[in-house]
């Protein structure tokens, strides 16, 4: 069994955010939601400022705060680590959004609104085998069960009153795909593999360059390292002071 | 106890509708009504009718007032089954007046929370099936769901309805509508010198066996918060045990509120004393200094030698954002304290001010949960977001007006169906008709 992770090189991301925008195209995630996430820093002041960008998905934790406080267990590890959303048993407490010390997990507060995905697409070269994000319309395989387990993984859905989160495009990882974020990175920022894989593209990086993880005092031991910086510290600011809010 | 008139009229004004009755019950289910319009709003649009958002990239908070309300609903429920459990452990006899009163204190309050509970839960109707069937007890929810609104509230019924089945037998001799419910309630119970014994056995065990269940169940609704690692503000042994000390704080306040409200409703100054009273005077004021200590020392730790995002947290308390929230909580809670000391000092007890400190204490209790829940959303992200706000929506405060409206509403009936106070009196020689 894989023991899938992410790399993210933070001296080669130029904040495009492309990473962001195909993980919004692939999983339709509805507006002001954003399982991958981009962070802009400010540090220290003129002339000695520095700005910097940290992508920011979920860390699909070993230790996953999300995954114990769950009270009916919709939020579960996989058998190759990607921790996800059985969304048709969440009940919507969303205890595991204020346990995660990432602030990755996102609530439906809402039903998608009418015409913000395309469902008149037909395109069915699209729904077979295509190795490039789909355009953001229904993809089925967003709503499938997968793995061992058998169960949902937070794609598809939508559905009112649940928790979604980063799946790390397990309807993609399934069909020996990486994730869309990876894919689409024109920096090669983003790496995604086997960590127990020592010829995976991830387990070369990490031999080679140091690196960290975020937030390691919480113990959550999460899966995504970071190379090529350091942890953001305590007066990091974040430069853009956006409130998504629906 | 005058014996005469209860052989024609139930005691303490049950069975009789009077104008004042109808026009409180008619004002409590107006505010029910407010509720579960609230309610059906919420329903049918999802949880976008409130305040809350996401935490992090949406700027918000997601828990917001819906599990203030539960934390403070479960808190005012400490009150019913401690004055119950020490009357019968500590024959604290005095007391007795206000033991069912406190009962039912506690049993409404903690149907209200789990309500409260539901209409936060994104999949309501889901949540009252699958945390049944698919519960896990590693999940703090589980003692919230388990010991708190199941085993305490189950405890409470079963102690409620044995204890009253007394009462239950001496109304069924009355003659009217209610003798089928109070038949059905005595279930037998005739009073016989036997029954007494086996009726007191079994409260003194109940009782026994409710305290430890009274601790655990107030920490666990702490471990909620004070287990998560990831949130700062929250992360910290003292939740527990603020937990349990405010719940009884806000309890035995609202329940001495309560009681003074039924003496002024049903005349009964001879029986709801003032000694009595006093009493839940000194617990009030012992259990709010010992908060105020523990907030004290929360405050110091936090300010002194906190690690940083902690310090973001108290300092948006003491003079930022949530300042008038902070200092209303401490203000109200140390006038509350102020005005019991300056009666226990003076020895002049007055029932006007106890109920005062009783009402302060409240808006303590709903303030503080407040600063415990939002902030450490808002401001307390461990990585560098913006700082997020929440304030609630109108459907918030319309759905809590509803749980309070139908609190009232179940106070109200029930004191025209059961006697609010207990009719029996515990000496064997006591006259019984």
């Amino acid at each position: 069994m894989p023991r899938y992770g992410m790399v993210i090189d933070l001296d080669r991301c130029i904040g495009c955010r492309a990473c962001l925008e195909a993980c919004k195209v692939e999983n339709k995630t509805p507006e002001g939601v954003f399982w991958m996430h981009v962070f802009r820093f400010e540090e220290n002041t003129y002339p000695n400022t520095k700005v910097w960008f940290m992508p920011r998905p979920c860390m699909h934790c070993d230790n996953a705060p999300c995954v114990k406080v769950c009270p009916v267990g919709a939020r579960f590890k996989r058998e190759d680590g990607i921790v996800a959303t059985d969304w048709q048993r969440c009940i919507g407490c969303r205890y595991c959004e204020v346990a995660c010390p990432y602030g990755v997990n996102y609530f439906n507060w809402q039903a998608p609104s009418d015409g913000q995905y395309r469902d008149d697409w037909v395109y069915p070269e699209d729904m077979q085998g295509n190795d490039r994000p789909m355009p953001p319309w229904d993809n089925p395989r967003l709503d499938e069960r997968y793995g061992e387990e058998d169960r949902r993984t937070a794609g598809g859905g939508r559905e009112k009153g649940v928790i979604e989160k980063c799946t790390f495009c397990t309807h993609r990882v399934e069909n020996n795909l990486v994730p869309a974020c990876v894919d689409m990175c024109p920096q090669y920022a983003l790496h995604f593999g086997d960590l127990d894989d020592d010829k995976s593209v991830v387990s070369r990086i990490l031999a080679q360059k140091s690196s960290f993880r975020l937030l390691e005092e919480t113990d959550a031991q999460p899966r995504v390292h970071y190379v090529g910086g350091r942890a953001p510290s305590g007066d990091v600011r974040s430069v853009d002071d956006m409130k998504a809010r629906i | 106890m005058s014996t005469a008139p209860r052989t024609e009229r139930l005691p303490y004004g049950v069975g009789r509708v009077t104008g004042q009755w109808l026009v409180l019950v008619l004002i409590a289910l107006a505010l029910t009504v407010v509720g579960v319009v609230a309610f059906a709003i919420e329903s049918q649009q999802g949880l976008i009718a409130t305040g809350m958002r996401n935490v992090g990239t949406m700027g918000g908070a997601t828990w917001g007032l819906y599990i203030t309300f539960v934390v403070y609903f479960v808190g005012v429920s400490f009150a019913g089954i401690t004055v119950a459990a020490l009357i019968r452990v500590l024959n604290w006899d005095y007391l007795k007046p206000v033991a069912r009163i406190a009962e039912l204190l506690t049993i409404i309050s903690l149907i209200l929370a789990a309500i409260a509970i539901i209409a936060d839960l994104g999949q309501s109707l889901r949540g009252l099936l699958y945390l049944p069937m698919y519960a896990r007890p590693q999940s703090p929810f589980f003692g919230t769901f388990t010991l708190v609104i199941a085993g305490y509230l189950f405890a409470s019924l079963v102690y409620f309805y044995l204890d009253a089945r007394r009462d239950a037998a001496a109304c069924a001799k009355v003659p009217g509508r209610l003798q089928k419910f109070h038949r059905w309630w005595a279930a037998g119970y005739q009073d016989t010198e036997e029954e007494q014994q086996r009726h007191y056995r079994a409260s003194f065990w109940l009782a026994i066996a409710i305290v430890p269940l009274l601790i655990t169940a107030h920490s666990t609704l702490g471990f909620v918060f004070g287990l998560q690692v990831g949130r700062p503000g929250w992360f910290s042994a003292i939740q527990a045990p603020g937990f349990v000390i405010l719940a009884g704080v806000s309890g035995i306040g609202l329940l001495a509120v309560i009681v003074a409200l039924v003496r002024r409703a049903l005349g009964t100054q001879q029986t709801l004393t003032l000694d009595m009273f006093k009493f839940l005077g000194k617990g009030l004021m012992i259990l709010t200094l010992v908060y105020l200590y523990l907030m004290a020392v929360e405050v110091i730790t936090a300010v002194y030698a906190a690690e940083h995002h902690e310090q973001i947290i108290f300092e948006a308390m003491l003079w930022g954002d949530f300042a008038w929230q902070y200092w209303l909580t401490v203000g109200s809670l140390l006038l509350a304290v102020a005005l019991l000391i300056w009666q226990a000092y003076t020895g002049r007890w007055s029932i006007g001010l106890i109920v005062a400190a009783g009402l302060l204490v409240q808006i303590g209790a709903v303030l503080k949960r407040f600063l415990l829940v939002v902030p450490s959303q808002t401001h307390g992200q461990l990585l560098p977001y913006p700082q997020g706000t929440y304030s609630p929506s109108l459907i918030e405060y319309g759905l809590i007006i509803g749980l309070v409206g139908l609190g009232i509403l179940a106070f109200l009936l029930f004191m025209k169906v059961f006697p609010i106070m207990e009719v029996s009196q515990d000496s064997p020689e006591g006259e019984r008709t």
